[in-house]
C-alpha cells in the first residue's frame, strides 16, 4: 500500500511536468510563395507581344496594373501563360513549372467577351488531359471584348465544365482592343 | 510597470482597515447530511455558508464542519447530486449542529437556475449544467453543449467547431474561465473554437450581461465558468470512467479520470483525467461532409494539499485538437463562392472515412496553474493565483502554398502563438456588519507571435486590474444588494505584421462596474434587477486585419482608429417556484428581460468598392464602430403535473439594431423555442427510480428575418423542428453506480440549416445521431 502511494505521488508529478514546458518555438516567418503576376505571350507568325496582370506587393496596397491587349482583327494567336512571383524583386520566381509538375491537379481556364472567339486549350497534362498553359485564340472583328484567364486548383477534369469545380488560385480579366 | 506595483500596495494597505472586527469569532458547525429517504448520510454532498461564500464537503458518514465562525445569522445549504438544495436560516450562537436531509428528486437533473446553487444568488440571469444532466451532453463540443441553455446558441463553422453565443455576443465578447483562469486563445477568430476539454467540467455555469468586475474586461455578452469537481476529500482512490459513441461521424469518446487522498501528515489530493475523441466524416441525411473529421487528445493532473488554514493546488491541462474543415466550403475566390451557393450542397455525395485532410487546424492549449488559498479567522480568505498559458493554432488551407514540399501537414500556412501569465489576488473579506465582499487586483502579460501567414501582427500585452465588491444582505429583511467597481488598464506593443514593421504602442483603460438587487418576495417568487457596464479594447485583429478571410471570400480591413466598446446592460428577471403534491419544485418558471446598449460596436461594414486581387475582385469589409442595442428575453418553465410526468418549455427571443442606421444587424440567432416532455417510471425503486427518465424534446427555430438589406451571400436558411428522444437509467455493478443514456437526436432525419453556421451556404446540418454513454463511477 505503501508503495502505490509514492506511485501515484510520483505519476502525478512527473505528469505534471512532463508537457509543462513546451515553450515557443520561434519558428522563422515562412516566405511563402504567392502569384504576384500573370504574364500572356501572344505569338503570331513569328511576332511576340507579352501583356501582363501584375500586383507585386499581393492582396490590397496598390492596385494591380493590369496591361491592356491588343490584337489584330481576323489573326489567330498562340497563347503562352506564365505565373511569376514577383514579390521579391531580386529573386522571381516562375510558379509555372510547379503547375507543370502537378499538371493534373491543375487547369487553366479562359473565357471571352466581345469580338474574341473562343479560346481552344493546346497542351494536355501527364494524364492526357487538357492543361491550358498553352492555347489558341482567334480576334474577331474590330472592337473590344475581355479575355479572363482562371487557374484552377483540383479541378474534376472528368465532368463537361471542369471549369466550375475545384478551389480558384488565380482569376484575371484583361480589357481586349481589337484593331 | 513600478506604477502598477505601487497601486497594488496601496490598495492592499487601504483595505486593511475593514479588515478588523470585534465580534467573537470561535463557533463551530457541525451536522451531518442525510438521504431523506434511506436515512443514509451521503458523502460527497456540499454544505454551504452563504454569507461567508464557505463551502465544505461532507465526509464518508455524511458529517461537516465549519470552524471559527462569527456569531450571527447565517443561510446554511446543502446539496448533492440529483437533489434539489436544502437551505436552512441559522442563528449561530456558541456552537451549533444542524442536520440536513435531501431528497434525491428527478426534476433536478436539468439545468439548474442558479438560484438554487450553492454561491450566492447572483443578481444577474445565470444559467447552469450540472449532474446528470452535464453527463447526458458529454461528447459534444463545449459550445453544442452550452446551446441547451436558453439564451446560449452557437457560432458554428460545420459540426466541429461550434463557439458560444451569449444573447447574440460572442468571441471577444464573451469570457470564459476554467477553474479561474480566464483563457487566453484566439477567441477573435469566428472559426476558432474555444480550447477546452468538456468532460473538465463538473458545472458549467453561464452568466449572461455585462459582467467584467469580478472577471476582467471584454465581458460584454457574458461569462462562461468551467469548474471542475472539487477534490478527493477521502483517504482513499476513486474515479470514473466515461465512454461515448455517436452514430453520426461513428465518433467515440473515451475519458476517464482517477482521484486520490493520502493517509497521513500529508493530506495530498490528486487526479489525473485523460480524454480521447476520434471522429470521421459527418453525414447529413443526403450525403457526407468529407473531411469533418476529429481528433482530440486532452490531459489533466492536479495535486492539491489541504492544510490548516492552507488550501494550495497545482493544476495541468493539455487540450490538443486536429479538426478537419469541411472541402465542398474550398473557396478560392467570390465566383467559387457563388458557384458553391448555387449548387447548394457538395459536387459528391462523399464517404466515410477518419482520415483528416487540408483544409484543416490543429491547436495546442496548454494551462499550467498554481493556486494557495489562505483562510485567516479574523480577516478572511486570502487566494492568489498564477497561470501560465501556451495556445498554438495552425491552419492548414485546401491547398498548400506554392513552394512548399512536399505536401503534408508539417506546413500550415497561417499558424498562431500566445503565451500568456497571469497573477490573480483575491481577499475575500470577513462579513463586516451585513456586508460581504472581496476585492483584488490581475496582472497579465502576453506575447502574441504570428509565425505565418501574417493575417495579424506580433504582439504584446499587458493588462492590470483592481476590483472591489461588496454584497448587502440583512437577514430576514428580503431585498439583497450588490454593487461593484472595476478599473482596467491594458497596453498593446505592436511590433511587426509579416515583414512590416509597426512598432506602435496602444493604451486603453476603463472602468466597469455592477449593481443588483435581489428581492425576495414570500414564498415563490424571487425578483433581481441587474445594471451592469464593461468595457472591451479593439482587438488587434479588429485593428490590423487585411487580407481575404478565408472561406468567407471577403476582403477584411482593420482599422487602426477604433476605440474602446462600452456596454450597459440591464437585466431584470422573475424567478417562480411553487410546489404542488409531487413536488417542492412543482411548477418553476424564469423571465429575464434584457437590454444590452454596446456604444462604439465594433462590426464589419460592407464596403461600396471591392479590392481587386489576382484571385478576382473580392466584397470588402472595413472594421467600423456604431451603436448597437440589443434586447430580449430569455423564458424557461418546468411543471411536474403528475408522479409520471413533467413538462418543460423554454423560449429566446432577441432583437439587436444599429441604432445609427436602425437597420438590425447581421448574424444574430433566431429566435428559437423548445419543449419536452419527460417520463419517470414511478414504479421503480431505489437508485433506479432516481435516474430512470425518458424526455422528449422538440426544438423549433424560426427563420431569422430581422436583417439588414443586401449583407450577406444566401438568404438566411428556413425555420425548422427537430425531434430528440433521450432515456438514462442506472443501476449497481459491485455496489459502484453504472449510468447508461441512449439519445438520438434529430430523429426524423430532418434536413436543415442553421443561420449561425458559416457552412451554411453549402451544406446542410448533420442528419440524425443516435448516440450511447457509459459512466461507471468507483
Amino acid at each position: 500500500m505503501k508503495n502505490s502511494k509514492y506511485l501515484f505521488l510520483a505519476i502525478l508529478a512527473s505528469s505534471l511536468f512532463f508537457t509543462a514546458c513546451d515553450d515557443d518555438d520561434n519558428v522563422q516567418m515562412n516566405e511563402e510563395e504567392l502569384i504576384t503576376t500573370v504574364e500572356l505571350t501572344f505569338t503570331e507568325n513569328g511576332n511576340v507581344t507579352t501583356f501582363a496582370f501584375r500586383d507585386t506587393d499581393g492582396d490590397g496596397g496598390n492596385p494591380p496594373v493590369i496591361d491592356p491587349i491588343q490584337l489584330t482583327s481576323g489573326t489567330a494567336y498562340s497563347i503562352a501563360v506564365r505565373f511569376l512571383d514577383e514579390s521579391n524583386s531580386s529573386d522571381i520566381e516562375d510558379i509555372t513549372v510547379e503547375v507543370q509538375e502537378e499538371s493534373d491537379e491543375h487547369l487553366v481556364c479562359f473565357s471571352t467577351t466581345g469580338n474574341l472567339e473562343d479560346v481552344t486549350i493546346n497542351d494536355t497534362d501527364s494524364a492526357g488531359n487538357p492543361l491550358g498553359l498553352i492555347a489558341d485564340l482567334t480576334a474577331g472583328q474590330a472592337g473590344n471584348g475581355t479575355l479572363t484567364v482562371v487557374l484552377k486548383h483540383q479541378p474534376d477534369k472528368a465532368l463537361t465544365n471542369p471549369c466550375s469545380t475545384g478551389e480558384t488560385d488565380v482569376e484575371v480579366t484583361f480589357e481586349v482592343e481589337i484593331q | 510597470m513600478h506604477q502598477l506595483r505601487n497601486l497594488l500596495s496601496l490598495l492592499l494597505l487601504a483595505a486593511f482597515p475593514f479588515l478588523s472586527f470585534g465580534q467573537k469569532c470561535d463557533a463551530t458547525l457541525c451536522g451531518t447530511v442525510l438521504d431523506a429517504d434511506t436515512k443514509e448520510p451521503i458523502a460527497f454532498a456540499e454544505v454551504f455558508i452563504q454569507e461567508t461564500a464557505k463551502g465544505v464537503t461532507t465526509d464518508d458518514a455524511g458529517k461537516f464542519h465549519f470552524h471559527n465562525l462569527c456569531e450571527g445569522n447565517y443561510t446554511v445549504e446543502s446539496r448533492h447530486i440529483g437533489c434539489p438544495h436544502v437551505a436552512k436560516e441559522i442563528v449561530i450562537q456558541g456552537n451549533v449542529e444542524v442536520d440536513f436531509r435531501l431528497r434525491h428528486g428527478l426534476d433536478l437533473d436539468e439545468i439548474v437556475v442558479k438560484a438554487q446553487s450553492l454561491s450566492p444568488v447572483s443578481t444577474q440571469s445565470e444559467q447552469q449544467l450540472i449532474g446528470l444532466k452535464l453527463d447526458a451532453l458529454k461528447g459534444q463540443t463545449l459550445g453544442d453543449a452550452l446551446a441547451n441553455l436558453q439564451g446560449v446558441s452557437t457560432l458554428n463553422t460545420g459540426s466541429s467547431i461550434s463557439k458560444p453565443v451569449i444573447r447574440g455576443l460572442h468571441s471577444n465578447r464573451v469570457l470564459l474561465l476554467t477553474d479561474g483562469v480566464r483563457q487566453e486563445g484566439q477567441q477573435w477568430g469566428l472559426d476558432h473554437g474555444p480550447e477546452i476539454d468538456p468532460y473538465l467540467a463538473g458545472e458549467m455555469t453561464v452568466v449572461m450581461g455585462a459582467n467584467s468586475v469580478r472577471y476582467g474586461a471584454d465581458a460584454l455578452g457574458g461569462v462562461i465558468l468551467i469548474k471542475p469537481k472539487p477534490l478527493r476529500d477521502m483517504v482513499g482512490i476513486g474515479g470514473e470512467v466515461n465512454l461515448a459513441g455517436f452514430s453520426n461521424g461513428q465518433t467515440g469518446v473515451i475519458s476517464a479520470a482517477i482521484d486520490g487522498k493520502l493517509k497521513g501528515n500529508l493530506p495530498l489530493s490528486g487526479r489525473l483525467q485523460g480524454t480521447f475523441k476520434r471522429g470521421g466524416n459527418t453525414q447529413t441525411p443526403d450525403y457526407f461532409l468529407e473531411n469533418t473529421g476529429v481528433k482530440e487528445q486532452n490531459f489533466s493532473g492536479t495535486v492539491g494539499l489541504k492544510k490548516g488554514a492552507f488550501d494550495s493546488e497545482i493544476f495541468y491541462s493539455l487540450f490538443q485538437t486536429d479538426l478537419g474543415i469541411f472541402e465542398g466550403a474550398h473557396i478560392g475566390n467570390t465566383t467559387d463562392l457563388q458557384t458553391a451557393i448555387g449548387r447548394g450542397r457538395p459536387i459528391d455525395d462523399g464517404k466515410f472515412t477518419y482520415e483528416i485532410g487540408r483544409p484543416m487546424q490543429r491547436v495546442a492549449h496548454h494551462l499550467l496553474k498554481a493556486k494557495t488559498a489562505w483562510s485567516m479567522p479574523d480577516f478572511g480568505k486570502l487566494s492568489l493565483q498564477y497561470a501560465r498559458q501556451f495556445n498554438r493554432r495552425q491552419e492548414f488551407d485546401a491547398h498548400k502554398s506554392f513552394g512548399t514540399l512536399p505536401e503534408g501537414l508539417e506546413n500550415p500556412e497561417i499558424e498562431f502563438e500566445i503565451t500568456t501569465h497571469t497573477l490573480d489576488m483575491t481577499l475575500e473579506h470577513k462579513p463586516i456588519q451585513h456586508f460581504s465582499g472581496s476585492f483584488g487586483a490581475q496582472l497579465m502579460q502576453q506575447k502574441n507571435t504570428t509565425d505565418r501567414g501574417g493575417l495579424i501582427p506580433n504582439y504584446d500585452t499587458q493588462t492590470f486590474g483592481v476590483f472591489w465588491i461588496e454584497r448587502w444582505r440583512k437577514y430576514p429583511f428580503p431585498l439583497e444588494l450588490e454593487a461593484g467597481l472595476r478599473y482596467d488598464i491594458r497596453q498593446m506593443n505592436i511590433k511587426n505584421q509579416g515583414n512590416e514593421i509597426i512598432d506602435k504602442q496602444l493604451s486603453f483603460n476603463n472602468l466597469s462596474g455592477t449593481f443588483g438587487a435581489i428581492y425576495k418576495l414570500p414564498k415563490y417568487l424571487n425578483i433581481k434587477l441587474h445594471f451592469g457596464t464593461a468595457w472591451r479594447a479593439p482587438s488587434v485583429s479588429e485593428l490590423y486585419s487585411d487580407g481575404v478571410h478565408h472561406g468567407s471570400a471577403s476582403y477584411e480591413l482593420g482599422n487602426v482608429n477604433l476605440i474602446s466598446e462600452r456596454a450597459f446592460s440591464t437585466n431584470l428577471a422573475f424567478d417562480l417556484t411553487i410546489p404542488n403534491q409531487h413536488s417542492e419544485t412543482g411548477f418553476r418558471a424564469s423571465l429575464a428581460l434584457y437590454q444590452n446598449e454596446v456604444n462604439d460596436f465594433i462590426y464589419l461594414q460592407p464596403q461600396a468598392q471591392p479590392v481587386l486581387t489576382i484571385r478576382g475582385a473580392f466584397p470588402a469589409f472595413e472594421y467600423q464602430q456604431t451603436d448597437a442595442q440589443l434586447r430580449g428575453l430569455d423564458w424557461t418553465a418546468n411543471w411536474q403535473f403528475s408522479p409520471q410526468w413533467e413538462l418543460e418549455s423554454g423560449a429566446s427571443i432577441l432583437r439587436a439594431i444599429d441604432k445609427k442606421t436602425e437597420e438590425f444587424l447581421i448574424f444574430m440567432p433566431a429566435d428559437n423555442f423548445s419543449h419536452s416532455l419527460t417520463w419517470f417510471p414511478a414504479f421503480l425503486k431505489n437508485q433506479a427510480a432516481k435516474t430512470t427518465n425518458l424526455k422528449m424534446t422538440m426544438r423549433n427555430v424560426l427563420q431569422q428575418t430581422h436583417l439588414p438589406e443586401g449583407q450577406d451571400f444566401a438568404a438566411a436558411p428556413n425555420g425548422y423542428t427537430l425531434f430528440d428522444v433521450a432515456f438514462s437509467t442506472s443501476f449497481n455493478i459491485n455496489n459502484q453506480p453504472l449510468n447508461i443514456g441512449l439519445a438520438v437526436q434529430n430523429l426524423f432525419n430532418t434536413a436543415y440549416r442553421s443561420y449561425l453556421n458559416r457552412l451554411r451556404y453549402f451544406s446542410d446540418e448533420m442528419g440524425r445521431n443516435i448516440s450511447v454513454r457509459l459512466k461507471y463511477s468507483f
